[in-house]
C-alpha cells in the first residue's frame, strides 16, 4: 500500500486509454496551428526559435493547456464513476491522501509528457519547416522543466474536480472559465495570482522568458524562485483539501 | 460479546426526514453465513454502505472485527474486509487479468493469493478476456474474486446473484457455503429468501428500514405463528358470527384465521360452539419459510 505502488496501479488502469492520444494530438496541433500561421502569412520567423516558440508554447499555455489536463482529468477518473467501481475504491485499506496524491501523479505525468511532446514538436517544426539554424537553445528546456513543474497544482485541481464531478465535461468548463480569469488577471499584470490560482501559474510558467504579458524577457531567478513556490504551495494545498473532502465524503448510488 | 464480527447499535440513516435505516441492532456471529433479507428499497445497500463506512450513520454506531468503524478506523479494518456492493466493480477496458492485477499492486498481495482467489470463483479460464466482454455473472465472479484477493475475515456481498442464472445462484451458493468452511463469515444480502434461505445459518430480516427478524432458520419458523384452520359445517355463518373481532377467510372450505393465539384460539372455538356450530376440526398449518417471510415483510416490493 505503499504510494509507489498506487502510482503503479494508476499508470496500469491508462492501458489503452484515450489519454495518450491527448497528449499526443493536442501539442502537435498547437505547434502546427503555430507552424500554419507563419507560413500562410508568407513569412520565416521573425525571431527563429523564439518566434516558433512565442506562436506554439505561449498561445498554448493561454487554455489549451488548462483544458487538456482537464479532459486528461476527466479520463482517469472516469472509470472510477463506473458500475461498482466507485465503492470497490473506497472499501479498500489504501489512505483518501494516498489515492488523490496517486491520481495526481498520473494527471501531472500525462501533462508533463504533453510538455516533452511540445519541446519535440516544436524542434521538428525549426528544423523541418523553417530550417532554422542550429538546434532549440537550451533556455528552452529549462524553461518547459519550469512548466512541467507548474502543471502539478493543474492537475491536482483538475484531479479533484473530476474526483468530485461525475460529469466529464463539467471540470473541462470550469478550466476554461478558470484559465480565461486568470489570462484576464495576468494581463492586468497582478502577479500574485499565480499563489492563488493554478491557472494562472500554469499560464505564467508558459510565458517565461518570452517577454510576453508581465513577462520581462529574461529567465530572471526571482520569476522562477515565485513559480516554484507557488507550485510547492498550491501542490500541498489542492492535494490536502482533495484528500480531506474525500475523507469526509458519503459514497453516491 | 466477542463471538460477534459485526454489531451495530441504534444505527440509523436519514436522507432529510425520511429515515431509511432504523433503530438496527445487528448481530453478526463469527464464522456464519448471514443472510440479510429485504424486499427491493428496505435499506439493506445502505445498512452494508454504513458497515464499510462507505457512508456515515446519521446516528448509532458499528463495531467490525472489535472496533468501532469509523472514518479514522476504516483503512485498517478494511484490509481483512472482502465487500461487493451494488454492482461488480471492473474496468471494462482491461482484462480480468489486468482488473485483479490492479487489486495485487494496490494491496501489495502475492500472485498466490490472486490464483487462489480467481481459482475458487472458477474464472481462470476468461482472465485474458476484456471485462467488458463478460457476462453479468462473469462480472460478479471477477468482484468477488477481487473481494477475497486479500483473504479476508468477513466478506460483505450485497446481491451476488442478482441478474444470474439459477446455475450461476447455485454457483455462489456453493461458493459461499465453501468461503464459510474455511472460516471466513459472510454477510449476504438478497430480496428472494429462496436464493439464500439454505446456505444461510442466521437470517436478518429487514422492511423498511427496520430489523423485523434475526436468528437462526429454527428460530424464525418458532416466532412465526401458524395460521388455526378450523373445519365446520357452516363457515359462512362462523365467519359472520367472528367478523369485527377477528380476520376469518374462508379457505377450501375451512375457515382459515392468521396470527391467533393459543387463549384466542381456545376463545373463538367457545364461542362458535356456543352458537351452536358443529367443529369437526381444529388444527393449525405449518407455514413455509417463504410465507413467513412474506408476512413479515408484508409481501412488499417483492
Ligand atoms: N443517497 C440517497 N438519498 C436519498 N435516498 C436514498 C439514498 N440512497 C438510498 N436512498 C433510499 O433509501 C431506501 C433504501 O435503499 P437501499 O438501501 O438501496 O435499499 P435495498 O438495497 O434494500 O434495495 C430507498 O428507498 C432509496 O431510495
Ligand atoms: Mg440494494
Amino acid at each position: 500500500m505503499t504510494l509507489m505502488s498506487m502510482i503503479a496501479a494508476e499508470f496500469a488502469k491508462l492501458a489503452r486509454s484515450l489519454s495518450w492520444t491527448v497528449v499526443v494530438l493536442l501539442p502537435a496541433a498547437m505547434v502546427l496551428a503555430g507552424a500554419l500561421s507563419s507560413l500562410v502569412a508568407g513569412q520565416q520567423p521573425a525571431d527563429g526559435w523564439h518566434t516558433v516558440w512565442l506562436r506554439s508554447v505561449v498561445f498554448y499555455g493561454l487554455f489549451p493547456l488548462a483544458i487538456g489536463v482537464a479532459v486528461l482529468g476527466s479520463l482517469v477518473w472516469r472509470a472510477e464513476h463506473r458500475g461498482g467501481n466507485w465503492n470497490a475504491l473506497m472499501s479498500t485499506p489504501v489512505s483518501s491522501l494516498r489515492l488523490v496524491a496517486a491520481k495526481t501523479a498520473v494527471i501531472a505525468a500525462l501533462a508533463m509528457a504533453m510538455q516533452l511532446v511540445m519541446l519535440l514538436c516544436v524542434t521538428v517544426a525549426g528544423k523541418a519547416v523553417f530550417a532554422l539554424p542550429g538546434m532549440l537553445p537550451a533556455r528552452y528546456l529549462l524553461i518547459s522543466g519550469v512548466i512541467m513543474l507548474a502543471t502539478v497544482p493543474l492537475a491536482a485541481l483538475q484531479s479533484g474536480l473530476s474526483m468530485l464531478l461525475r460529469s466529464f465535461a463539467a471540470p473541462v468548463a470550469v478550466a476554461f472559465l478558470g484559465a480565461g480569469a486568470s489570462t484576464v488577471l495576468l494581463l492586468a499584470e497582478i502577479g500574485p495570482i499565480v499563489f492563488l490560482s493554478p491557472y494562472a501559474l500554469a499560464t505564467r510558467a508558459t510565458q517565461l522568458g518570452t517577454g510576453t504579458f508581465a513577462d520581462g524577457g529574461e529567465i530572471a531567478g526571482a520569476t522562477v524562485g515565485s513559480l516554484l513556490a507557488a507550485t510547492a504551495l498550491l501542490s500541498l494545498v489542492t492535494i490536502a483539501g482533495a484528500a480531506a473532502i474525500l475523507d469526509r465524503r458519503d459514497t453516491r448510488t | 460479546m466477542s463471538s460477534y464480527i459485526v454489531t451495530t447499535d441504534h444505527l440509523t440513516k436519514r436522507y432529510g426526514e425520511r429515515a431509511v435505516v432504523e433503530d438496527l441492532n445487528l448481530r453478526v456471529p463469527e464464522g456464519c453465513v448471514y443472510g440479510f433479507l429485504g424486499p427491493n428499497g428496505s435499506g439493506k445497500s445502505t445498512t452494508m454502505k454504513m458497515l464499510l463506512s462507505l457512508i456515515r450513520p446519521s446516528s448509532g454506531q458499528v463495531r467490525v472485527l472489535g472496533e468501532p468503524m469509523t472514518r479514522a478506523t476504516r483503512r485498517r479494518l478494511l484490509g481483512r474486509i472482502g465487500s461487493l456492493i451494488e454492482s461488480p466493480p471492473g474496468y471494462g477496458h482491461l482484462t480480468g487479468a489486468e482488473n485483479i492485477g490492479l487489486v495485487r499492486r494496490m494491496l501489495d498481495l502475492e500472485q498466490r493469493q490472486i490464483d487462489l482467489a480467481v481459482r475458487t470463483v472458477r474464472m481462470q479460464d476468461q482472465m485474458d478476456k476484456k471485462v467488458r466482454e463478460y457476462s453479468l455473472g462473469m462480472k460478479q465472479r471477477l468482484g468477488i474474486a477481487m473481494a477475497l484477493a486479500r483473504q479476508p475475515k468477513l466478506l460483505i456481498l450485497d446481491e451476488p446473484t442478482n441478474g444470474l442464472d439459477p446455475a450461476g445462484i447455485e454457483e455462489i451458493r456453493r461458493l459461499l457455503r465453501h468461503l464459510a468452511d474455511g472460516g471466513v463469515t459472510v454477510m449476504v444480502s438478497s430480496h428472494l429468501l429462496g436464493e439464500i434461505d439454505k446456505t444461510a445459518t442466521t437470517l436478518g430480516i429487514l422492511a423498511g428500514g427496520r430489523l423485523l427478524f434475526q436468528g437462526t432458520r429454527a428460530e424464525l419458523f418458532a416466532a412465526a405463528t401458524p395460521d388455526v384452520l378450523i373445519g365446520t359445517a357452516d363457515p359462512q355463518r362462523a365467519q359472520a358470527l367472528l367478523s369485527g373481532q377477528h380476520d376469518a377467510r374462508i379457505d377450501e372450505g375451512l375457515l382459515r384465521l392468521c396470527g391467533l393465539s393459543p387463549d384466542a384460539t381456545a376463545q373463538v372455538v367457545s364461542h362458535l360452539v356456543r352458537a351452536g356450530l358443529g367443529i369437526y376440526e381444529v388444527r393449525r398449518q405449518e407455514q413455509s419459510l417463504e410465507d413467513v417471510f412474506m408476512d413479515l415483510t408484508g409481501g412488499g416490493g417483492l
